[in-house]
């Protein structure tokens, strides 16, 4: 019987030299609007005084969390933990662009796209995954700096690289409530603690008690499941007023 | 029309309008989507992967160009081509924004404004070529072929482009080589008889890296076989004056005095040849000169190196021991862009020379191939053609009367302009320009406007309205390299096409296409002598029975031509190594690599450095805009130290200034490089308002550059201008 998959990325930190050919890869394969970017490469900067430096580059990118903060403050079950992959996905049909999750991921994974008024983030290129392929960074990496595949098969290219990793970082990050986020990107072979890439507290998390937790969850349950959709619609335009009123 | 002058916004209207009769042209099936069908690349919905090659840059990688319904949507690297391996860089990445530029010129355009002012008015294909057509010929009869310049570079169609300017009778041909890699390409056929030495990285153990930002100025499978030779535990020593992002990766960094790194690699020979730690058998059979070398070397010590480079003295020397011991698996690269100072040449000799005494030059083993890694050995089909017209003028740029080791292809190109402002040994009339952009590459700008402004007459070829392109009278749209047919591409003994993955845009064509139209209308049409792109390529394949059929569906095919492994000869008079160089001795230059001593700049004046960022090829790509999205904001970079003693702070706006113009752009202060040099990446600082994404950006370093020609090869010493910093 197949097991159930975990897929996620190894980064090798040695190996990345910021060309930024998956930036690109990624926006052109995702359609991602040019004032946005999915993924990103943390230049930790030159550390060190002239002549005796280092400088470290860190691909970056959702870390498709074993347990997401994002999806328990998402409002409209638009986000969610994909029951095959693993991947932490946003149905943008369904998101209604509140930014909850973005607040809520406390490794800056995810954006709003206010043109287009939903969330967007990484999506381990699934729609290529589904084709055999691998997502588009991985695919064009020049230094071969980012693996991506199952964790739960042994002999996937991540797993290996991680049997001979000299250096394992995991950036979990412990959750107010307790529990930990358990990210399925690993960083190997160098140095990433930095303030830069280092998790951070949530700006939203479930137990904040807004007027936003309590009143979009009552409009949704007053309209009824079966108006989803247009429950949705309607909570869009009333988040989007309070956006605007807030700048 | 009444008012012929264009506004971008009327550009854009005319753009709106022919797409609008595309959309009714389409009723007849596309001719690339529908061979595509045919060939099965791509479905009824036009959906599908066509093979085909990089032009983001010159190192050509495999690309499989994923098309839907007619556009497309997503570059991969080809796998089976051994340049990409499956991946591209930055720039290939963002291939489709060159073609999708909303900037792209679309139409032919004739200049109705004063020149630089960038009024044009859109001509049919006709017009155009009959006014470049009556231009030239005008000038041909007035002043002779040789009043024509010619200039375009190291581009799959340059075949073509050199029966156009060699039908035509000129011999002023203007390459942007020596802008680049004259240094290297003459030191390493002089020594080696061969222009550029491949590298392999199987095996290596210790890597050399003089300025070669390898990382940054990417070449995709050597980048990548770079980072896999160091994660597999070899070694690389890197010199350079700055801390790039190789020197992030580097084992040791040496941050070398500017132009010192001739004098760093004389002492490692003469440690390596005086305490014989070097491959003796191979020295005696193969190099010219072994026996004298010690000599030659005497006065190279580290104690002496140290006082030119600033590195210790004890650090020349282990680094020298250590290449050494690793013997034919180390691998001192012959870099790239070598026109830094005007000894320049001389780092190259002692380059090549450090390789060959470590024995490190055999087939399949060693790390240094002395055979040039696009070898021949294919030897493609041609149109038959005439014999060209005999050239009896001198060339404008000194070759060979002032310059005579220089090859006739690499050129003199900054020697060509100043021959131009001064009308000297004549006086040029005219300037035909191929994907080429010297206003932004050529040293000293405001001399190279000065010179355009002395034509007759400037025609362009190019995609956009790059810096030349908006000085000229003409300028011929060319189909961007996913629209387009190039002559074929021969890489490790495999035949690569490009072809079109999807329709030309406008009214926009091939080179192919240009070339020939122009050659006819000059009477040159027997050196064009194909019927299209595809006839063309049919008799190149000619030779081997192959089909263009299976190459247009496989991306490439195998003529299964076999290697011939014989004993090592190397193209020289001598047929060895020649270290000693007799043809040096004859032209009144050093036979032995030698050290002469660079300027430095006065106090309180810096280095002005220039090199590449990994998301820009040189001045091309900066209105691309998936790279302007993913660039850094392009700064002048300052150490802090130096920076604090002037004041000055992080991103403030400074006035950069040097003998022959001044700039102006904000500062980056960093402690990643030395105290003495600033930095600047070239491309930025556009004059063109065509590109709307670019225009207004950085500055340009050419406006600095002060024009300095290497005399033995010919090259811009572009490192060796010097400049000061203030405040704005």
């Amino acid at each position: 019987m197949a097991q159930k998959k975990r897929y996620g990325f190894v980064i090798d930190v040695s190996r990345c030299i910021d060309c930024r050919a998956c930036l690109v890869a990624c926006s052109a394969e995702n359609k991602v609007g040019m004032k946005y970017t999915r993924i990103w490469v943390r230049d930790l900067g030159v550390k060190g005084e002239y002549p005796n430096l280092e400088q470290t580059f860190v691909p970056y990118n959702c870390m498709h969390c074993e347990n997401p903060p994002c999806t328990q403050v998402c409002v409209s079950g638009a986000t969610y933990k994909d029951g095959d992959t693993g991947l932490v996905l946003v149905d943008q049909e369904a998101c209604i662009g509140c930014g909850f999750c973005v607040d809520a991921c406390p490794y800056n994974a995810r954006y709003l796209d206010r043109e287009r008024g939903v969330v967007d983030k990484c999506t381990g290129c699934i729609q290529r995954l589904q084709v055999g392929q691998q997502p588009a960074c991985v695919t064009t990496c020049v230094g071969k700096a980012r693996l991506f595949g199952d964790f739960n098969d042994p002999g996937s290219e991540v797993s290996v690289a991680l049997k001979n990793a000299r250096t394992i970082q995991r950036l979990d990050y412990e959750l107010p409530d307790g529990a930990h986020t358990e990210p399925n990107v690993y960083f190997i072979n160098g140095e990433v603690m930095d303030p830069q890439v280092q998790p951070h507290e949530p700006a939203y998390s479930l137990a904040e008690t807004s007027w936003k937790s309590l009143l979009i969850p009552a409009v949704l349950a007053g309209i009824g499941a079966s108006f989803l959709g247009q429950a949705t619609f309607f909570t869009k335009q009333l988040v989007e007023g309070e956006k605007e009123f807030e700048e | 029309m009444t008012d012929l002058t264009l506004s971008r916004r009327d550009f854009l209207k005319i753009s709106g309008a022919a797409a609008g009769a595309v959309m009714l042209g389409q009723f007849l099936p596309p001719p690339v989507a529908e061979a595509a069908r045919l060939a099965g690349q791509i479905d009824a919905d036009g959906d599908g992967y066509i093979p085909t090659l990089c032009e983001m840059c010159v190192w050509r990688c495999g690309v499989r160009a994923k098309v839907a319904k007619g556009k497309v949507v997503k570059l991969e690297g080809n796998a089976d081509q051994p340049h990409s391996q499956g991946r591209l860089c930055a720039r290939g990445q963002s291939g489709l924004m060159t073609t999708y530029d909303p900037d792209r010129v679309l139409y032919p355009l004739v200049r109705v404004g004063q020149r630089g002012e960038g009024k044009f008015r859109r001509a049919s294909w006709d017009e155009a070529l009959d006014i470049v057509a009556k231009n030239m010929l005008d000038i041909k009869e007035k002043y002779g072929p040789e009043a024509m310049i010619f200039s375009s570079t190291h581009n799959l169609s340059q075949v073509q482009f050199e029966n156009l300017l060699n039908g035509y009778g000129s011999p002023n041909y203007g390459t942007q080589r020596s802008l680049c890699f004259n240094a290297m390409v003459l030191a390493f056929s002089l020594t080696y008889g061969v222009e550029e030495p491949a590298r392999n990285y199987d095996n290596v153990e210790y890597i050399l890296l003089v300025g070669r930002n390898l990382t940054e100025a990417i070449s995709t499978s050597e980048t990548a076989a770079l980072m896999d030779a160091l994660a597999r535990g070899a070694k690389l020593v890197y010199l350079d004056p700055r801390y790039t992002k190789t020197a992030a990766k580097a084992t040791e960094w040496i941050p070398i005095r500017p132009g010192a790194d001739a004098a760093f690699l004389l002492a490692m020979i003469q440690v390596i040849v005086t305490e014989q730690i070097g491959d003796c058998d191979f020295v005696k059979k193969y190099i010219v000169g072994c026996e004298d070398l010690p000599k030659a070397m005497e006065e190279y010590t580290p104690e002496w190196a140290e006082t030119k480079t600033g590195v210790p003295a004890d650090t020349i020397r282990r680094i020298a021991r250590e290449f050494a011991a690793a013997r034919r698996f180390a691998l001192a690269h012959p870099g790239w862009r070598t026109s830094n100072f005007i000894n320049s040449f001389q780092t190259e000799r002692a380059i090549a020379t450090l390789n060959a005494v470590v024995g490190n030059v055999f087939e399949p083993n060693g790390c240094l191939i002395a055979a040039s890694p696009e070898a021949a050995g294919v030897p493609l089909g041609k149109p038959p053609q005439p014999a060209y017209p005999r050239i009896s003028a001198l060339r404008l740029d000194g070759v060979p009367w002032k310059y005579p080791l220089v090859p006739l292809k690499l050129g003199v190109f900054q020697e060509l302009r100043d021959s131009i402002l001064g009308g000297q040994p004549y006086q040029a009339h005219g300037w035909f320009i191929s994907r080429q952009n010297p206003v932004q590459s050529l040293p000293d700008r405001n001399r190279t406007l000065e010179a355009l402004g002395k034509l007759d007459f400037i025609v362009d070829v190019d995609v956009i309205l790059n810096d030349t392109a908006w000085f000229a009278d003409v300028v011929l749209p060319e189909a961007s390299y996913l629209e387009r047919y190039d002559p074929l591409s021969v890489v490790d003994r495999k035949i690569f096409i490009r072809q079109p993955v999807i329709e030309p845009q406008g009214e926009a064509k091939s080179a192919l296409w240009i070339y020939k139209q122009l050659g006819e209308r000059l009477g040159l049409g027997d050196y064009f002598q194909y019927e299209d792109e595809e006839d063309y390529l049919r008799q190149q394949l000619a030779p081997f029975g192959l089909s263009l059929e299976e190459l247009k569906v496989k991306g490439y095919l195998d003529p299964d031509i076999k290697r011939n492994n014989d004993e090592i000869t190397f193209n020289t008079p001598t047929g060895k190594i020649e270290v000693y160089s007799e043809t040096l001795a004859k032209a009144g230059f050093s036979p032995w690599p030698t050290w002469e001593e660079p300027p430095a700049p006065e106090p309180g004046a810096f280095y002005l450095l220039t090199g590449k960022v990994g998301q820009h090829t040189q001045m091309s790509t900066q209105n691309n805009q998936y790279l302007h999205k993913y660039q850094d904001e392009p700064r002048i970079w300052m150490n802090a130290q130096s920076a604090e003693k002037l004041g000055l702070k992080d991103w403030d706006l400074v006035e950069v200034t040097s003998e022959v113009g001044s700039v102006k752009l904000a500062l980056q202060v960093t402690q990643a490089i030395r105290p003495d040099s600033v930095f600047m990446t070239p491309g930025f600082g556009k004059l063109s308002k065509g590109l709307t994404t670019a225009y207004g950006i950085g500055a340009s370093d050419s406006v600095l550059h002060v024009t300095y020609t290497d005399p033995v090869s010919g090259g811009q010493a572009l490192s060796q201008t010097c400049v000061t910093v203030k405040k704005a």
